[in-house]
């Protein structure tokens, strides 16, 4: 367990290195790159150890938890920062610790730490739903291995990831299946993202082999898909902040009437409502990263809370800052479209804000 | 490490105390009060006895009842009494007009008065607004002349609870009329029961009697009762609105007849309604409100622990008047039909409809959401300032109507 200052250091040092690298000129070069995110940056990260922050030491990881991999994703997002850190190091390596099968751990975490295996997780078809009945690949067994048929999409940084942990049907539940990213039978084809700084794909199998990750089957993607909407929640919060305090800085400049727009109540009550949005955000989630990293029964209803709370303020943060900046941001060249972008990509990417309204309910006892 | 040690140690050793002095004194049998503005003799006797023990006001001044203790160890007291169901404690956060009192009355006037008002044996009102001044509360019109050691003063206050019973006001009035709005108004600590005030009910839209108007004609104050020196009424205002706004943010009135009606679960449960999905959703997005309220303000309670001021604390009170306002619409969608009716053979209509009214005192009461969300912008978020064209101009000359 890291102290508040030890917790301080780290979102310093992403902080830092977000304002050197991932800067508005830097994201939109790298959004516009066939792989989508800068390698020197990349390595940057692994440096940080943020990309191995969730993965034990012994593989060669920060062996940190949920409370600093969200403070970490709040910088992040703020920057809009492009890269495979949800997928790889996020996703990928809390799927494979929670499977609990050592020899995949010790086979693939030590590489998704340095950042030299890039690993993502295919576990929804074209509907989109991120859930058990969602899954579109089937599992059969031949050989003492297994073959893959169907479809997943909507996977992370697919096309780009040199190891993809596919949940299948099997013949007793759900499985966690890899696939070698040269395996026969693949079909991997990008798929045109709205939020550029986002890479997603789509992935056909026609009997391709592959091979079972242990025996957990989609507990394990729960837990990882929790993880995940954990720190998806730090980012959507720490856009969510920053688009927010551009807007209030620019109705601060911007003069219209011979005075500052933000005079102006009609914005300045539009501002005060937004502001109750980010901090409620703030609050959902490091609320659900502290109830995840202490393993509490309430764990699962605090995740919910926030993957739907974060995900709806962001969207409405960024689209009010458009509407308070006026003709401006209805422009390529301004940076607010880019948070839209990103807030409404992350609102439906792991699960819409409907599905997790429903499992909070669910989990409050109704 | 020492340090923290060291607290943990302070701390352990003042519950250890807390506990023990409840052990001793607290029987569990003190009644609660039905009607708070006429305190039965057994409340004022316990909660003198929690002042002679030092637990009403532990971050106060040993020389004022406290034992200068942090914000933290005071609510260690808190938690103590609340675990046991005990009042009276920690007073330093709720008491309105003692803390005023403490921050603004002169030495003769605290001495006199400070006591009392701990022992809850003085009972005050607020005599703030006015039928012209609402939102506007600078432009209070009540006057305040002096003659010899006394201020006579002439006015009309409304939106007054506990006037009927209260001893003392605390009464913003107008003190110079030549200088701008803000700076000629004076707070007086005014004696209640004297011949010229005159208490007049008003229904609200609940159909509740909970406030009063009040007419001040002649009426005498001492000069020394005044709270933070003359025409400087507007300072001291701000503190005892923060302690009214803070204390609006935490925990507003539920239910009149119903405790199923507070839960919006259950009530959907008794409706036979939980299967359907829209509602469901809808349930779901209120619900949540609540919760993401409490947990701001949890956080912004672990910033003022940790010495960081929050200005999440002032969102308080904007965020429960939505959380109210919202509730109460999806409770009234539950209720349906039944919410044609009222009384109490139709418990659950008649609180979603006392309650989709009531949620009025909270955007409206202490400053209305749109003042709320003026002052989150220009004092938070530091925008411009509305223009105020009576800012600079003698309040004589202001337009009013």
């Amino acid at each position: 367990m890291t102290t508040s200052e030890e917790r301080n250091a780290i979102c310093d040092a992403v902080r830092g290195l977000m304002q050197d690298r991932s800067s508005e000129t830097a994201v939109r070069s790298t959004m516009e790159t066939p792989q989508g995110y800068d390698p020197a940056l990349w390595a940057q990260l692994v440096e940080l150890g943020i990309v191995g922050l969730l993965i034990d030491p012994e593989y060669g990881g920060t062996g940190l938890g949920p409370l600093e991999l969200e403070l970490v994703m709040e910088e992040t997002g703020a920057a809009l920062l492009c890269s495979p850190l949800l997928s790889s190091g996020v996703l990928a390596a809390s799927l494979l610790s929670a499977c609990g099968e050592k020899n995949a751990q010790a086979r693939y975490l030590p590489g998704i730490a340095a950042g030299t295996t890039i690993a993502t997780v295919a576990l929804t078809g074209d509907a989109g739903t991120w859930t058990p009945e969602g899954v579109t690949v089937d599992a059969r067994s031949a050989n003492g291995g297994a073959l893959l048929n169907g479809v997943a999409s909507y996977v992370t940084h697919g096309q780009i990831a040199n190891l993809l942990l596919i949940v299948a049907k099997t013949g007793s539940g759900l499985g966690i299946f890899e696939v070698d990213a040269n395996a026969s039978g693949l079909t991997r084809s990008a798929l045109p993202s709205f939020d550029r700084t986002l890479r997603l794909a789509r992935l056909e199998f026609a009997n391709t082999p592959a091979r079972q990750v242990g025996q957990m089957g989609w507990p394990a993607v729960q837990e990882a898909l929790d993880v995940a909407l954990v720190a998806l929640a730090g980012e959507q919060a720490g856009g969510g902040r920053r688009i927010f305090e551009m807007t209030v800085e620019y109705a601060k400049t911007r003069i219209q009437f011979g005075r500052p727009i933000g005079g102006f109540q009609a914005l300045k009550h539009m501002a005060a409502d937004l502001m109750i949005e980010v901090e409620s955000s703030t609050s959902a989630a490091r609320h659900a990263a502290e109830q995840l990293a202490e393993k509490t029964n309430q764990a699962e209803e605090a995740v919910s809370l926030a993957a739907f709370a974060c995900a709806e303020a962001y969207s409405k943060v960024a689209a009010t800052a458009i509407q308070m900046h006026g003709g401006i941001a209805f422009t390529w060249e301004h940076p607010a479209h880019l948070y839209l972008r990103r807030a409404r990509a992350y609102a439906q990417l792991f699960g819409s804000p409907s599905l997790y309204r429903e499992r909070y309910l669910t989990q409050l006892g109704a | 490490m020492a340090d923290i040690e060291e607290t943990n140690k302070a701390d352990a050793a003042l519950r250890t105390e807390v506990r023990a002095w409840l052990d001793a004194n607290w029987d569990g049998t003190l009644q609660p009060d039905q009607d708070k503005w006429n305190l039965s003799a057994a409340t004022k006797a316990w909660t003198a006895k929690v002042l002679d023990a030092g637990w009403a006001v532990p971050t106060w001044p040993k020389d004022w009842f406290g034992r200068a203790l942090s914000a933290e160890q005071a609510d260690i007291i808190a938690e103590e009494f609340a675990r046991v169901g005990a009042p009276g404690a920690r007073q330093d956060k709720s008491n309105l007009a003692a803390n005023t009192m403490l921050a603004f009355g002169g030495e003769a006037l605290k001495r006199q008065m400070i006591p009392g008002l701990l022992k809850r044996e003085i009972v005050q009102c607020l005599l703030y607004s006015e039928p012209a001044a609402g939102s506007d509360l600078a432009g209070v019109r009540t006057r305040a002349e002096r003659d010899g050691e006394d201020y006579i003063i002439n006015g009309q206050k409304v939106w007054t609870s506990g006037a009927a019973h209260a001893d003392y006001g605390m009464l913003l009035a107008r003190t110079d009329w030549d200088v701008p709005k803000h700076k000629g108004v004076t707070f007086f600590f005014f004696p209640m029961k004297q011949p010229g005030v005159e208490v007049r009910p008003l229904r609200q839209i609940t159909d509740e009697s909970h406030f009063n108007e009040v007419f001040i004609t002649n009426a005498r104050v001492p000069a020394a009762n005044i709270m933070g020196g003359l025409n400087n009424g507007w300072r001291v205002l701000q503190t005892a609105l923060a302690y009214e706004r803070a204390t609006m943010g935490d925990r507003p009135r539920g239910a009149r007849i119903s405790a199923t009606s507070d839960d919006l679960i259950a009530l959907a449960r008794h409706y036979g309604r939980l299967e359907d999905t829209a509602l469901r959703q809808d349930l779901a997005a209120v619900l949540s409100l609540r919760k993401l309220n409490a947990l701001n303000n949890a956080r912004a309670q672990a910033n003022l622990e940790q010495g960081t001021s929050s200005s999440v604390m002032s969102l308080g009170k904007l965020a429960m008047s939505r959380i109210l306002h919202e509730e109460a619409r999806v409770r009234t969608a539950i209720v349906g039909a039944e919410s044609l009716l009222e009384g109490p053979d139709h418990p659950f209509g008649d609180d979603a409809n006392f309650l989709a009214f009531n949620a009025y005192f909270t955007s409206i009461g202490g400053g209305t959401d749109q003042i709320q969300r003026n002052i989150i912008s220009e004092r938070v978020l530091n925008l411009p300032k509305e223009i105020e064209v009576d800012r600079n101009v003698p309040f004589r000359q202001v337009r009013s109507g």
